[in-house]
């Protein structure tokens, strides 16, 4: 059953930039594989203010809490460089 | 390890790309790449710009074309590509490159309606001996198979590429914007590209394809896209699925990368082998500036085109000896000698520059436009060389006038010479086909200028993609002028005529927005569009070096502007029509049709006293370049009484000496109110001519000269590197050492350097200015002497700032009427016709606004008419223009010019029925007595036309021709001018400075000219028909409380006080301002008013006279000046 979550989380990114875990409910999610972004814009000219960016990042990630089963969720990364959990896929 | 990218649009593909080629190339450098190609839409559009970006950033350039591909037998499409030069082949790829881009650009020509596409016949051909790349993404026909998981398609496209391109010439392109699942731009397609390259086993590269270089352009982007489909954002299909086509750096371009090998099958090393190729592909396409695109290495033509078999600079030497001798044949001994020796001094440095054919080159196209009998002048700084004056190609005499050679070309310039050609505007395009003829189609083509968004095409683009109501934005876009669109907010704030506009913006987030995007657009390449005068000369290597597209007029353009010229090597001639020369010209033919006498204009006396009191009295209306109210008045202050004199006026009527208080030092030198300060008895010389105010180039460059002695040719560089102050403190150090040795006190060097230091980049070229002054001089002679003549030129060509409306006024006060429209008289252009004692000039037949150009050919052949019915058999005219002219009186000569009829003659035409008979042109016409005009008996005098009632002739004259030739359009106002008390503007100059007044009329003119001090200051000239235009001047308060009227109201009524500015000039300084429509309204009602109220008998005493017409008119009748301004009695017999 997919879960809206909407929590901010730590995340940590490996050398190249990609996601590699983040920490939920204080435990460490472990991002299994390559994660996968997905960008998706913004209608922008509906809102006040000429926007820095267009579009939202949303990560797409399987992560597994210690040896638990793994998840999909998605984390989007807001332009302020914070990070959200936004869905538990299961 | 850093990333090169290869498929990048620059804004140069307008409507597309948001970022300028130098910003990108420094990105790039700064991400560390060491390499970036701009592969533009459609063109090499951003390629120069690009190509010394990288220079300059210290890149590798790469060059290529995001290009539409067709099949070459069914025109079937084939989608996009983007096809890339290949570096280290001596030119080839690049040249193949050029070839491609103009070969798309020829199917718009050969298919009538096509979108620039290159057949892939074509591309294949030019892609032979390893010239290019093509690159297969997304949008080619491959790219789209693979996008619908059609791999059968995908494959079967893939190997027709295949087998019509010569091996290695194919790489796949890979493109993934990281877009939701399912859509394109997602991995899922770009990892099914990368299977096809490893399944045909063909290399497959990495790209972005960039549309901007940071994230937040994307929004620049969303506008480009708007404004390319004519739709606003909210309905956009084709929008930007997310904003991710920016260029990314190295470490991002990997991630792509990861994320595309991951979500698929692929062999092994499948990542490293794309990025690996994808820098492979780079190195190969690394072009050499200067091996590769010759960059800096001027070509001229081939000696056999311009017509010499011999050495080009034995045959210059040769027709430059003998122009010299015949230039200068009866100037004196002294003067030939002089001239000689100039020009040896000027050969040298042609020879040691290589520069002989240049010079043959622009002699041979300057015969060639004489030879067409087309007036021709120089202008530019090669007006200041002895041997254009020997070639004819110049026609003003350099050494008199003081102009220096060094000033055009010397060693020591970098950058290829320029000569500018001014002919006559009218037969422009003549000129260009025979320079297409005379140098070949592969030597030759018309250079392009890129339009860049200004004001209010932002506006209407940003307003456009918001969605906005057109009306709303045509508003706020006809507010948007006299600033940069980048400073719309500062604007806003600052600028009075701008307050309402800025309350509606505080209290709508829409229109904030709008103000945002506005100034995002601004500068950004808009469209290209043929050069108005330049023509490119080459070799035949030109279309290896240029790629073209066909221009408005047919004609074949390159698609590099002026800037680029330089860097390309390419020489340009600027050939610019100027409407006054048309005007000059029809001037003089005029005067040869009616007299049979011929005026060489090029050889009338410089010092004519009759033509310099005209320009003195600054009756200057119509005189090129001293037309305008701001000339008037420097005119009126400096009363020239020689050639002279007018260059330096023209050269202190220009923004940096008027900013600088320069002409009012000048003046009062001139007139003897200050002694001239010439800093030093050895300059003197330099400044005399000035009065010691340093105005011209040449001027600077001959201080430096004689306070270094470093030579005129380096004094030229020394002036340049004055207007980059991180170089003044380097010449100030040169300038002090030398002038000390040279025998310069300290003093003297620190107050002449002051003044050279202040200069800057500012002053104008002598050379310029004598060349403006030429045909000042022409103008103001012909407007002395054949004014009849000479206005029928203006009319007909309309070179000038004013509306031909007050041409007609300014006729009519020189005594040579406009006669309006006859269908007997009238032809295509202004004609001069005796009329009564002199001359009058008749109104053409084009100027009947709505009748077609084959009407007006039959009327001019048919010419004259016997009768109405002649008329209307023979032109066969329309029904609308028939009555048009039936309106304003162009067919009373059937009626015999007996106005009160014309109302039968309009009855009669609206009552015709079924198509005129037609008849030969050689069939003999009878003269038949036609019944329909005998329009006698009671039952006629009841014919009347509607369209006629009510309206006065020049109402009729304006609504068919909007020129009232009949009367001044202000006369019928006169009647309330009088009784207010409004001065007319003959009589402005009769009145003391400090006089309060009240004047009226129409505006001609608006200018806001640079001033001292910065703060706007409004011109406004107004026509009452009594004179010239009198000149009204609003300064910041009257602004303010004025408001929009200041631009806005067209008829008007203006408080002032007179301003008097030298012996013959003045002008008046508004402080207030009606909209006299609306005073006459009030006038008339409350006129109406007290009658009735007379009639009732309620009030007494109020006479219909003192009857107050609006407040404003009240207080003006309270304010009104008085004795002086109301006593003049022009109104009252200028009436009826």
């Amino acid at each position: 059953m997919p879960q809206i979550i909407d929590a901010e989380v730590q995340v940590e990114l490996s050398e190249d930039g990609d996601p590699q875990a983040f920490v939920w409910d204080r435990f460490e999610h472990t991002i299994i594989g390559q994660p996968q972004a997905v960008f998706t814009r913004t209608r922008w000219w509906e809102n006040e203010g000429t926007p820095t960016r267009i579009d939202t990042e949303l990560w797409r990630v399987d992560a597994a809490r210690g040896t638990e089963d793994q998840h999909r969720y998605d984390l989007r990364h807001d332009a302020d460089g914070t990070w959200v959990l936004s869905v538990d896929w299961g | 390890m850093s990333f090169p990218h290869l498929h990048v649009a620059s804004a140069y593909s307008t409507h597309f790309g948001a970022t300028l080629p130098e910003a990108l190339a420094e990105q790039a450098a700064a991400d560390g790449a060491s390499f970036l190609a701009v592969t533009d839409r459609d063109g090499l559009y951003g390629a120069v710009k690009h190509v010394r970006a990288c220079v300059a950033a210290g890149i590798r350039p790469g060059l290529g074309a995001d290009l539409e591909v067709h099949d070459d037998d069914t025109l079937a499409p084939l989608g996009r590509v983007v096809v890339l030069a290949h570096g280290d082949t001596a030119g080839r790829g690049y040249a193949a490159l050029c070839r491609a881009v103009s070969s798309a650009h020829e199917t718009t020509v050969r298919v009538q309606g096509h979108t620039p596409s290159v057949p892939r016949g074509r591309l294949a051909q030019l892609a032979g001996l390893s010239s290019l790349t093509v690159l297969l993404g997304p949008a080619s026909d491959v790219g789209q198979a693979v996008e619908r998981r059609d791999t059968a398609a995908a494959r079967a496209g893939l190997a027709d590429w295949l087998r019509l391109l010569p091996p290695g010439a194919l790489a796949l392109e890979v493109v993934c914007h990281l877009t939701e699942p399912g859509t394109p731009g997602s991995v899922a397609p770009a990892t099914r590209m990368l299977a096809l390259a490893e399944y045909a086993q063909l290399p497959a590269v990495l790209t972005n394809a960039v549309r901007y270089g940071t994230p937040d352009e994307a929004v620049t982007a969303d506008l480009a896209d708007a404004a390319r489909h004519l739709t606003p954002l909210a309905q956009l299909d084709q929008i930007q699925l997310n904003g991710q086509a920016w260029l990314k750096p190295a470490a991002a371009m990997r991630q792509v990368a990861r994320m595309v090998v991951d979500a698929g099958t692929h062999n092994d090393g499948a990542l490293a082998r794309l990025l690996r190729d994808t820098i492979e592909l780079a190195e190969r396409c690394a072009l050499d500036p200067v091996g590769d695109i010759g960059l800096g290495r001027p070509r001229m033509p081939e000696a056999s085109v311009i017509g010499i078999t011999g050495d080009p600079l034995t045959e210059l030497w040769a027709r430059a000896r003998h122009g010299i001798d015949e230039r200068y044949g009866d100037a004196g001994r002294g003067a030939l000698t002089a001239a000689h020796d100039r020009l040896a001094h000027e050969m040298a440095t042609v020879r040691s520059l290589g520069f002989a054919s240049y010079f043959l080159t622009v002699a041979k196209v300057a015969d060639l436009v004489r030879g067409m009998g087309i007036r021709i002048q120089a202008r530019g700084s090669g007006v200041g060389s002895v041997l254009n004056y020997a070639l004819h190609t110049s026609s003003v005499e350099p050494i008199g006038n003081g102009l220096l050679w060094e000033r055009f070309l010397s060693p020591e310039r970098q950058t290829l010479p320029d000569i500018d050609l001014d002919v006559e505007s009218a037969r422009r395009h003549d000129i260009y086909r025979a320079v297409f003829e005379t140098f070949g189609g592969d030597r030759v083509s018309l250079m392009s200028m890129t339009n860049a968004y200004r004001g209010r095409g932002a506006v209407r683009d940003a307003g456009l993609a918001l969605g906005m109501p057109d009306t709303e934005v045509a508003a706020i876009a006809k507010q948007m002028w006299r600033f940069n669109a980048r400073d719309f907010r500062a604007a806003l704030a600052e600028k009075p005529e701008l307050e309402d506009l800025a309350a509606e913006v505080r209290e709508s987030s829409q229109l904030d927005l709008l103000v945002d995007l506005t100034a995002r657009l601004d500068r950004l390449p808009r469209h290209i569009s043929v050069h108005p005068c330049g023509v490119i000369l080459s070799d035949a290597s030109l279309l290896d070096r240029t790629p073209v597209q066909v221009s408005g007029m047919g004609l074949p353009m390159s698609q590099f502007d002026k800037h680029d010229m330089d860097p390309m090597g390419l020489i340009k001639l600027d050939i610019l029509g100027v409407r006054m020369q048309s005007a000059m010209a029809h001037a003089v033919e005029e005067h040869r049709r009616l007299t049979g006498e011929h005026i060489d204009l090029d050889r009338v006396p410089l010092d004519d006293p009759a033509t310099f009191e005209l320009i003195r009295s600054t009756r200057t209306l119509g005189i090129f370049q001293i037309e305008s109210p701001g000339q008037m008045e420097l005119v009126g202050k400096l009363q020239p009484e020689e050639f002279n004199d007018l260059t330096v006026e023209i050269s202190l009527f220009r923004p940096g000496p008027m900013k600088n208080n320069m002409p009012l030092r000048y003046l009062e030198a001139r007139h003897g109110e200050v002694a001239p300060d010439y800093i030093h008895p050895r300059f003197e010389p330099i400044l005399r001519e000035t009065k010691g105010v340093v105005i011209f180039h040449e001027q600077v460059m001959r201080l430096f000269d004689e306070l270094t002695g470093c030579g005129l040719g380096h004094a030229d560089v020394l002036r340049r590197h004055l207007g980059r102050p991180d170089q003044l403190p380097q010449i100030e150090a040169y300038v002090r050492e030398n002038a000390l040795a040279r025998g310069f006190d300290d003093a003297t060097i620190s107050r002449v350097w002051t003044v050279l230091a202040g200069f800057g980049s500012f002053g104008f070229a002598k050379a310029h200015g004598a060349a403006f002054a030429l045909p000042t001089y022409q103008s103001a002679w012909l407007k002395t002497h054949h004014p009849a003549a000479f206005l029928a030129g203006l009319l007909t060509h309309d070179p000038g700032m004013w509306p031909k409306d007050l041409l007609v006024a300014e006729a009519r006060v020189l005594g040579v009427p406009v006669l309006g429209l006859d269908v007997q008289r009238s032809a295509l252009d202004y004609r001069v016709e005796s009329h009564g004692e002199g001359q009058g000039i008749r109104m053409p037949l084009p100027e009947l606004s709505g009748s077609s150009d084959a009407e007006r050919a039959r009327i001019v052949r048919h010419q004259p008419f016997t009768s109405l019915q002649d008329f209307r058999d023979r032109v066969r005219p329309r029904r609308r223009t028939f009555e048009a002219l039936a309106r304003i009186g162009a067919l009373d000569s059937f009626i015999d010019h007996d106005r009160t009829r014309r109302h039968e003659l309009l009855a009669h035409i609206q009552s015709l029925r079924g198509t005129a008979i037609s008849i030969t042109d050689d069939q003999l016409a009878f003269e038949v007595p036609l019944p329909v005009l005998d329009y006698e008996g009671a039952r006629f005098d009841t014919v009347t036309s509607l369209q006629l009632r009510g309206r006065t002739q020049s109402d009729l004259e304006l609504l068919d021709t909007g020129l009232a030739v009949s009367g001044h359009r202000m006369r019928k106002y006169y009647p309330l001018f009088a009784e207010l008390g409004v001065t007319p503007a003959s009589q402005l100059a009769t009145l003391p400075g400090g006089t309060e007044v009240l004047l009226a009329g129409v505006r001609r003119a608006t200018n806001t000219p640079p001033m001292r001090g910065g703060r706007r200051v409004v011109f406004v000239s107004l026509d009452d028909g009594t004179g010239p235009v009198a000149n009204v001047v609003f300064f910041h308060d009257a602004q303010e409380s004025i408001g929009s009227g200041v631009f806005q109201t067209e008829l008007m009524l203006v408080r002032g006080r007179t301003r008097r500015s030298g012996a013959r000039g003045v002008s008046v300084t508004g402080d207030g301002m009606w909209d006299l429509v609306t005073v006459a309204k009030n006038r008339a009602r409350a006129l109406a008013a007290a009658a009735k109220a007379e009639l009732a008998g309620t009030v007494t005493g109020t006479g219909p006279g003192t009857a107050p017409g609006s407040a404003a008119v009240q207080r003006q009748a309270e304010r009104r000046p008085g004795a002086g301004t109301a006593e003049f009695d022009l109104w009252s017999t200028r009436t009826g």
